[in-house]
């Protein structure tokens, strides 16, 4: 829970199931849904649950892996710096990596899939598909992977040991993880309604892939405050008192204090973690509009943080954030905005993710 | 044989769901005693390989355990859930011939009042015959601070120029020379000098 | 006279969650399974769940209706017998 020192924003953007940066947060404030019912196993079938997978690739790996267009697409628009280069050091954060190929493998014999399948073959190959220099570092804890890029990539740069700093984040489902959480029970027929009231939880789950340029001293935003927390109570349950979201928002609290905030939620469709989740932000942020993407988007994953930055960072630029789309009343909190709204005579965003084990990450987004 | 030589270390009960990983990663940390205000760099090129075998190996009717256990950083999480031992940052690091000038890098640039840099790896079976598994089983946990009072040794990560991506320093050597209480003194990554010495 | 599906259910519990030390037939019909003095938790009334779907040929569709279901052994027996072909039950 120690606060990290403010860095710059230089540029960030993201791919979705809806498209890139600007076409996802168009689709988003149109209200529309990038999730749709797809067999849990892709070709091997299973129960339909909602996935979002990006630009028409199959649930099923080839090899090499059918996401790499999509990465590529995106790193096209990264400001060119010489990355990967010890003064311009790269930080990858993943969940799943190449996992889906491993996948692919056990179930299909093809060896050619091992070449990707684990975190340091992957991210290898990857970063030469990209012309990245040897100097990337690779972080990997579920749905806080990104935070915790952007928080060393902050500390690089005020360390003095970087001048730039990129934070890349890809996750792409594949039955590996649909099976994996369908066995969970979270993920089932039902479409995720972000911080809504009702019976039943499920979540959906989405391709994504983002980048967030970090430097000292250019860029618009500034990231003025980073907090980490890790309950270490159970692998998929908080402390039902709420206590491990409090301890992650209060240095992020402090951080915010006399302005006027708007919260990007984690919000992922679960029921008790969403209730507790909204309930820490309405005490810690009263007033402030909840928004969460994750009903259209599918939850990303290791993605999510730098995602949802980027859709944040658009949200700020155009005026408007979308609504949590997917969500229905009644909410949890009053505080739910499942409306988009107006960005205008707000100060700044307080961004939070949350993951197994009662890891919590947020961060406080403001202009420079 | 890792789990009868080490269930007592863990509560009653605990260790059923537990990895060789988790409870040489459990056994290393609590000699430790972890507390609240520590920081935790967690380091390991492979993870969770016996649990990610199990999981590949249980669809189509997917084990949620075998899943939950092979999502990085589980090992690490096993041994400090049974503990109930929450804590502010945690790192969990992966990659391969530069992981443990990362590692070292991430923990040295923590301002928590201590650090502590763990790592293993879990000796894969079919994963292991495909190249894609590490081929033993070990782990490590240190606890780095700034406090010199009876220190067992300094590390230090200096720039070096010209090293560039040429040169690595793998987990299983690094596990090796802290075994060994070796003297390091060498390029371990680009522009990364790692010295360790000893008291 | 046991019931049949009873002791079955209890040997699945003791093999698919590796309880060291717990023998099935001291497993009570009624006491809670989660949460209890076994020590279960969320994450074994899951792969039990998987167990169950193998074994029965039964569905239980979210994490809230697992819940439900394995409320207690006896529970969990009233619940495979209202969903399960008959011809997959024990005895």
């Amino acid at each position: 829970m120690l606060p990290a020192a403010a860095v710059r924003l230089e540029a960030a953007g993201c791919i979705t199931g809806l498209g890139d940066t600007a076409a996802t947060h168009a689709a988003l404030l149109r209200g529309e849904r990038a999730l749709a019912l797809s067999p849990v196993l892709g070709a091997e079938g299973g129960e339909l649950v909602p996935l979002a997978l990006g630009g028409g690739r199959n649930l099923d790996e080839t090899a090499p892996p059918n996401w790499l267009p999509l990465v590529q697409r995106l790193a096209a628009a990264i400001p060119a710096y010489e990355w990967g280069s010890p003064t311009r050091p790269v930080f990858v954060t993943s969940s799943n990596f190449g996992v889906g190929s491993l996948y692919a493998f056990r179930r299909g014999g093809d060896p050619g899939h091992l070449a990707y399948g684990t975190p340091s073959l992957c991210v290898e190959w990857l970063a030469r598909q990209l012309g990245w220099g040897s100097t990337v570092t690779t972080l990997s804890h579920a749905c806080v992977s990104a935070h915790l890029g952007l928080t060393l990539a902050a500390r690089a740069l005020h360390a003095g040991l970087a001048e730039r700093a990129l934070v890349f984040s890809f996750d792409f489902i594949s039955p590996f993880v649909t099976g994996g959480f369908h066995a969970l029970k979270i993920l089932n027929a039902g479409f995720p309604a972000p911080y809504a009231d009702r019976p039943t939880g499920s979540i959906g789950l989405g391709d994504g892939a983002g980048f967030a340029v970090l430097s000292r001293d250019r860029g618009e935003f500034t990231i003025s405050a980073q907090s980490l927390y890790n309950e270490m109570h159970h692998f998929t349950a908080n402390r039902a008192d709420g206590a491990g979201f409090a301890a992650c928002l209060g240095p992020v609290q402090a951080a915010a204090s006399g302005r006027r905030l708007w919260l990007k939620g984690h919000g992922t469709g679960t029921l008790e973690a969403g209730r507790l989740e909204s309930a820490a932000l309405a005490a810690a942020f009263p007033e402030a509009p909840l928004v969460s993407w994750k009903g259209s988007l599918g939850h990303s994953l290791g993605s999510c943080g730098v995602v949802e930055l980027a859709l944040a960072v658009e949200s700020i630029r155009t005026g408007r954030a979308p609504g949590t789309v997917g969500g229905v009343a009644p909410c949890f909190t009053p505080q739910v905005a499942l409306e988009s709204f107006s960005t205008a005579g707000h100060d700044g965003v307080v961004c939070t993710s949350n993951a197994f084990g009662g890891a919590h990450a947020a961060f406080l987004l403001t202009h420079a | 044989m890792t789990r009868e030589r080490l269930r007592d270390r863990f509560p009653k009960g605990a260790t059923r769901r537990m990895t060789q990983l988790g409870l040489l990663i459990g056994a290393a940390l609590d000699d430790l005693v972890p507390r609240y205000d520590d920081a935790v760099v967690y380091a390991t090129q492979y993870g969770e390989t016996r649990a990610l075998e199990g999981y590949l190996d249980s669809f189509p009717a997917a084990s949620p355990t075998l899943f939950q256990t092979s999502i990085h950083p589980s090992a690490v999480q096993q041994a400090m859930i049974t503990r109930q031992q929450p804590v502010g940052e945690f790192f969990p690091m992966t990659g391969r011939g530069h992981l443990v000038a990362q590692a070292v890098q991430t923990s040295l640039l923590s301002p928590a009042p201590r650090v502590l840099l763990c790592g293993g790896e879990e000796r894969g079976t079919w994963l292991l015959t495909r190249g894609v598994a590490s081929d033993r089983t070990f782990a490590f946990a240190v606890a780095l601070t700034a406090e010199p009072g009876g220190a067992l040794g300094r590390v230090a990560l200096r720039p070096e120029d010209g090293t560039g991506g040429a040169t690595e320093f793998s987990l299983p050597d690094f596990f090796e020379a802290l075994k060994a209480r070796q003297a390091l003194d060498r390029p371990v990554g680009p522009g990364a000098r790692l010295i360790l010495d000893w008291t | 006279m046991p019931d049949p599906l009873k002791t079955k259910l209890k040997q699945l519990i003791v093999t698919t969650l590796k309880l060291e030390d717990v023998k099935a037939e001291d497993l009570s019909d009624d006491e809670p399974l989660i949460g209890s003095g076994l020590n279960l938790d969320s994450i074994d009334a899951l792969e039990l769940v998987v167990t169950l779907e193998k074994e029965y040929g039964i569905k239980i569709k979210s994490s809230e209706e697992s819940r439900v279901a394995l409320g207690s052994i006896s529970h969990l027996a009233e619940f495979i017998r209202s969903r399960a072909d008959p011809a997959r039950l024990p005895g």
